[in-house]
C-alpha cells in the first residue's frame, strides 16, 4: 500500500479537457420531473381512494349529498386544458418549420388556455362551495384538485420562459430542446388532469 | 505543470461568481468567499460541501435526541421527558436522522462526487442545486422550529403542527429536486465510452436509490398535502393515523432504499483498499439495483400491508442482495491485499450491519412473530441506517475528503469512530431485538416496566446509543479539525490509487473539474487502467509504482 500522496499519484499534464456535449439535458430533466410528478399524483389519487372506500364502508355518500358537482363547466375547464395541448404540440411544429409567427401564435395560444383552465377551476370550486373540513371528500378532492392547479400554473410558468426565449430570438430546429422539455411537462399537466378529471369528476358527477 | 503540482488548488466557485479580469486599467473584483460565497454560488462543489457540512450538524441534533431517549428508557426516573414529549422526541430523532442527515449526506456527496466520477465538468442543473441546498436548510429550520412549537405527529399546537407538515413538505420537495439535477447528470453528462454499466458504483448506486426515491418522495409528499389539509382545517392527526401514513419511509422495505448509497460507497472502497477489483462489477451493479428495488416502499404505507405477502417477500428477499453485495466484496478483499485502513473499515462495517440489518428484517415480517411497532423494529432501522448507511456515509468521509477538501481527514480518529460507530451499534441494537422478542414492548412508549433483564437491556442499549454519540462527536470533531483549520496531511491527486475518474484530477479539482484530458473510458475503472498503461511503458525499479494491477 503506498502511503498518501507518494509513488503513483502525479499524472502527466495533459491539453485541457474538451466540454463533454450537453445531450438533452432539459428533456431528460423533464422526463425526471414528469416521473416524480406521475408519482405525486398516484400517491393523491391513492389516498382520495382510500378515503372513498373508507367513507362507502362507514355508510356515508361520496360526495355527500348536499355537494352538487357543476358537471358542465369542469367539463369546459378539462376541455379547454386538453385543447391546450395541441397548441402546445403546435409550437414544436412551428420550431421545426422555422415558422416563428406560428410559433408566438401558438405559444400565446396554449397560456390563453391555460390560464383559462385556471380560471374555470376557481369558478368551479366557487360553484362546488363546499368549505375543506365538511368531508373527506372535500378534503381529498381538494388536496388533488389544488395540486393539480399548482402543477398548471408551474407549466404556465415554464411557457412563460419559453415565450420570452422565443420573443428573444432563441429556438430553430437545431435548438428547440427547451421548447420540447417545456412542451412535455405542459403534456404531463394536461395527461394528470385528464386522469383526475375522470376519477374524481366523471366517476363521481358524471352522466 | 502537472496537474497536481498544486494539490491546495482551493476550487474557486462558479464563473459567475469567481473573480474575473476588470475593464482595462481597473482591478479584478475581488472573489467572493465565506457565507457571500455560499449564497450565491452555484459551483457543484461549493454546494455538495455545505450539503455535507450542514447535514453534520444535523447528525448531531438527532443524536442528542437518540441520547436523550436512550437515558430516558433507562428508567432511572430521571423523567427527562414526559408525555407527548416523549413521542415527539421520538420522531424528532428519527426524521432528524433520516431527512435532514441521511438523505442530505448523500445528496451532498452525489452533487459533489457524480459530475466527477463521470467526467463532467458540471453538474446537470446547478441552479436546481443550490435550490435544493438552500430549500432543505429552509425545511430544516422550519422542522426544528415546529417542534419548539410544540409542533409533530403528537398531539400538539396547530401551529406547530401546520409548520411541522409544511416543513416535510419543503423537505420532500428540496429531496426532488437534488435527486432530478443528480440523475440527469449521470444519465446525459456521462464522458464517451462510459456506458451505464461502467457507471462508478457510487453513481450507479445513487441511479437506483435516487431513481427510486424520486418515486417514493412524491407519494410521502402525497400524503403530507392531504394530512395539512385534513389538519389545517380542524382534523386531529391521531384520528387520521397520520404516523402511520408518515413512518413507512423509514421503516422496512424502505429503509432498504435509503441504504443503497452506502452500499455503493462500499463497492468503491473496497477494491481501492485491496488493490483489486470486483471479480464481476456486474454482480455489484445487479446487487444494488436489486436491493433499491426490494426497497422501494411506497406501497406499503398502512397497516393491512404488514400482512401483505408481497410486504412479507420483499423483507424476506432483501437478504439475497445484501448477502451478494458481501459475497462479492468479500471475494475482492480475498483476492486482494488487505490494508488496514480507516476507509476500508468503515465500509466493511458499514456493510456488515446493513447485512443484520436486513437479516433482522426478514425476521420482522413473518406475520406470526408481530414484531412490526416493536422496539425490534427500532433495532432494525438502527442496524440498517445507524449502521449500515452512517458507517458507510464515515468511510465515504474518509475515503473522499482529500478529493473535497483537499486534506486527509485522521487515520486514528477514524479507526475510532470505526470502533465506537460499529460497537456502539451492536450494543444499541442488539438488547432490542432481544426485548423486542421476548417482551413485545411498543415503540414510542414512553415508559417500559421495571423488570430487571429489561432495565439492564435499556442500560445496554443507552450505553450502545452514547458510544455511537461519541463515534460521531469524534467524526465532526476531526472534521472540525482537518477541514475548518486546513490541518492535516495535504492531498494529492490521487493519494489511494483510485480507479475511478474523479481520482483523473486535482484535490479539490478546478474549476470545470478537469484541466487535463479525462481519461478513455474503457471499463469501469478508466483511471486505474491508464495508471497500467503508463506503468507498463515506463518501468521503474520502485516496486510500488511497478505494481500492476489484476
Amino acid at each position: 500500500m503506498t502511503t498518501p500522496g507518494t509513488a503513483g499519484s502525479v499524472l502527466p499534464a495533459l491539453p485541457p479537457a474538451p466540454e463533454v456535449g450537453r445531450r438533452n439535458v432539459l428533456l431528460v430533466g423533464a422526463i425526471f420531473v414528469i416521473a416524480a410528478g406521475t408519482a405525486l399524483f398516484g400517491g393523491l389519487l391513492a389516498g382520495y381512494f382510500s378515503a372513498r372506500d373508507i367513507s362507502r364502508a362507514a355508510g356515508e355518500a361520496w360526495p355527500p349529498d348536499d355537494v352538487i358537482l357543476p358537471n358542465v363547466p369542469l367539463f369546459v375547464a378539462y376541455l379547454t386544458l386538453l385543447m391546450s395541448s395541441f397548441t402546445a404540440q403546435w409550437s414544436i411544429s412551428a420550431v421545426n418549420g422555422r415558422d416563428r409567427r406560428s410559433m408566438y401564435v401558438a405559444i400565446g395560444l396554449t397560456l390563453v388556455l391555460g390560464l383559462a383552465f385556471v380560471n374555470a377551476m376557481s369558478f368551479s370550486w366557487t360553484a362546488i362551495g363546499v368549505a375543506a373540513e365538511s368531508s373527506r371528500f372535500a378534503t381529498t378532492m381538494y388536496a388533488v384538485t389544488i395540486t393539480h392547479l399548482l402543477v398548471v400554473i408551474a407549466a404556465i410558468v415554464a411557457l412563460v420562459v419559453v415565450g420570452f426565449r422565443a420573443l428573444g430570438g432563441q429556438f430553430s430546429p437545431e435548438d428547440r430542446e427547451l421548447v420540447v422539455a417545456a412542451t412535455a411537462f405542459w403534456h404531463f399537466s394536461v395527461a394528470a388532469g385528464l386522469v383526475i378529471w375522470y376519477c374524481i369528476w366523471f366517476l363521481e358527477g358524471g352522466p | 505543470m502537472t496537474m497536481t503540482d498544486d494539490p491546495r488548488t482551493e476550487s474557486p466557485t462558479h464563473p459567475a461568481t469567481s473573480a474575473v479580469e476588470g475593464p482595462a486599467g481597473t482591478p479584478p473584483p475581488r472573489a467572493l468567499t465565506g457565507p457571500a460565497l455560499w449564497l450565491t454560488t452555484y459551483d457543484h462543489k461549493v454546494v455538495g460541501r455545505l450539503y455535507l457540512a450542514l447535514s453534520l450538524v444535523f447528525l448531531l441534533v438527532g443524536s442528542a435526541a437518540g441520547g436523550v431517549l436512550g437515558v430516558e428508557r433507562i428508567d432511572s426516573g430521571l423523567q427527562l421527558v414526559v408525555g407527548d414529549a416523549f413521542a415527539r422526541l421520538h420522531t424528532l430523532h428519527g426524521e432528524v436522522t433520516v431527512l435532514l442527515f441521511l438523505v442530505p449526506f448523500f445528496l451532498g456527496l452525489a452533487t459533489y462526487l457524480v459530475p466527477l466520477q463521470i467526467g463532467a465538468s458540471d453538474i446537470a442543473f446547478p441552479r436546481g442545486s443550490a435550490t435544493a441546498l438552500w430549500s432543505y436548510v429552509v425545511g430544516g429550520i422550519m422542522l426544528l422550529g415546529a417542534y419548539a412549537a410544540d409542533g409533530g405527529l403528537a398531539s400538539g399546537t396547530t401551529v406547530g403542527t401546520d409548520l411541522y407538515l409544511l416543513s416535510l413538505a419543503v423537505l420532500a420537495v428540496s429531496t426532488c429536486l437534488a435527486l432530478v439535477s443528480i440523475l440527469t447528470t449521470a444519465v446525459t453528462l456521462r464522458s464517451p465510452g462510459m456506458t451505464m454499466l461502467r457507471t462508478p458504483l457510487f453513481t450507479w448506486s445513487m441511479v437506483v436509490g435516487g431513481g427510486l426515491t424520486l418515486l417514493a418522495t412524491p407519494v410521502l409528499l402525497a400524503r403530507l398535502i392531504e394530512l395539512y389539509i385534513h389538519h389545517h382545517f380542524g382534523a386531529d392527526l391521531a384520528s387520521l393515523d397520520a404516523a402511520d401514513q408518515l413512518n413507512w419511509f423509514w421503516s422496512i422495505p424502505q429503509v432498504y432504499l435509503l441504504a443503497v448509497p452506502a452500499a455503493g460507497v462500499a463497492a468503491e472502497v473496497v477494491p481501492v483498499f485491496t488493490r483489486s477489483r470486483l471479480r464481476r462489477n456486474s454482480v455489484g451493479i445487479a446487487a444494488l439495483g436489486a436491493l433499491g428495488l426490494l426497497g422501494f416502499g411506497a406501497w406499503a404505507q398502512v397497516d393491512p400491508y404488514a400482512d401483505d405477502l408481497l410486504y412479507v417477500i420483499a423483507g424476506l428477499a432483501a437478504v439475497v442482495p445484501a448477502l451478494a453485495l458481501l459475497g462479492v466484496l468479500g471475494d475482492t478483499v480475498r483476492r486482494g491485499r488487505f490494508v488496514r485502513k480507516a476507509p476500508l473499515l468503515l465500509a466493511l462495517g458499514g456493510l456488515v450491519h446493513l447485512f443484520l440489518g436486513t437479516l433482522a428484517g426478514a425476521v420482522q415480517v413473518i406475520p406470526g412473530l408481530e414484531l412490526g411497532g416493536t422496539v425490534w423494529a427500532a433495532a432494525q432501522v438502527h442496524y440498517t441506517l445507524f449502521g449500515g448507511a452512517v458507517l458507510g456515509a464515515y468511510a465515504a468521509l474518509w475515503y473522499w475528503a482529500p478529493k473535497i477538501w483537499g486534506v486527509h481527514l485522521g487515520e486514528g480518529a477514524g479507526m475510532a469512530a470505526f470502533v465506537l460507530t460499529f460497537w456502539g451499534v451492536v450494543l444499541l441494537a442488539l438488547p432490542d431485538l432481544v426485548s423486542g422478542l421476548f417482551s413485545d414492548r411498543l415503540l414510542g412508549a414512553s415508559r417500559f416496566d421495571d423488570e430487571a433483564l429489561t432495565v439492564v437491556l435499556n442500560v445496554a442499549s443507552a450505553a450502545g446509543g452514547a458510544l455511537a454519540a461519541l463515534g460521531v462527536l469524534v467524526v465532526v470533531g476531526n472534521l472540525l479539525a482537518r477541514v475548518a483549520r486546513k490541518g492535516g496531511t495535504r492531498a494529492l491527486a490521487d493519494p489511494w490509487e483510485g480507479s475511478t475518474l474523479e481520482w483523473a484530477t486535482s484535490s479539490p479539482p478546478p474549476p470545470g473539474n478537469f484541466t487535463g484530458e479525462v481519461p478513455p473510458v474503457t471499463s469501469a475503472w478508466p483511471v486505474a487502467d491508464q495508471r497500467a498503461q503508463e506503468r507498463a511503458v515506463a518501468p521503474t525499479d520502485d516496486p510500488e509504482v511497478a505494481e500492476v494491477r489484476p
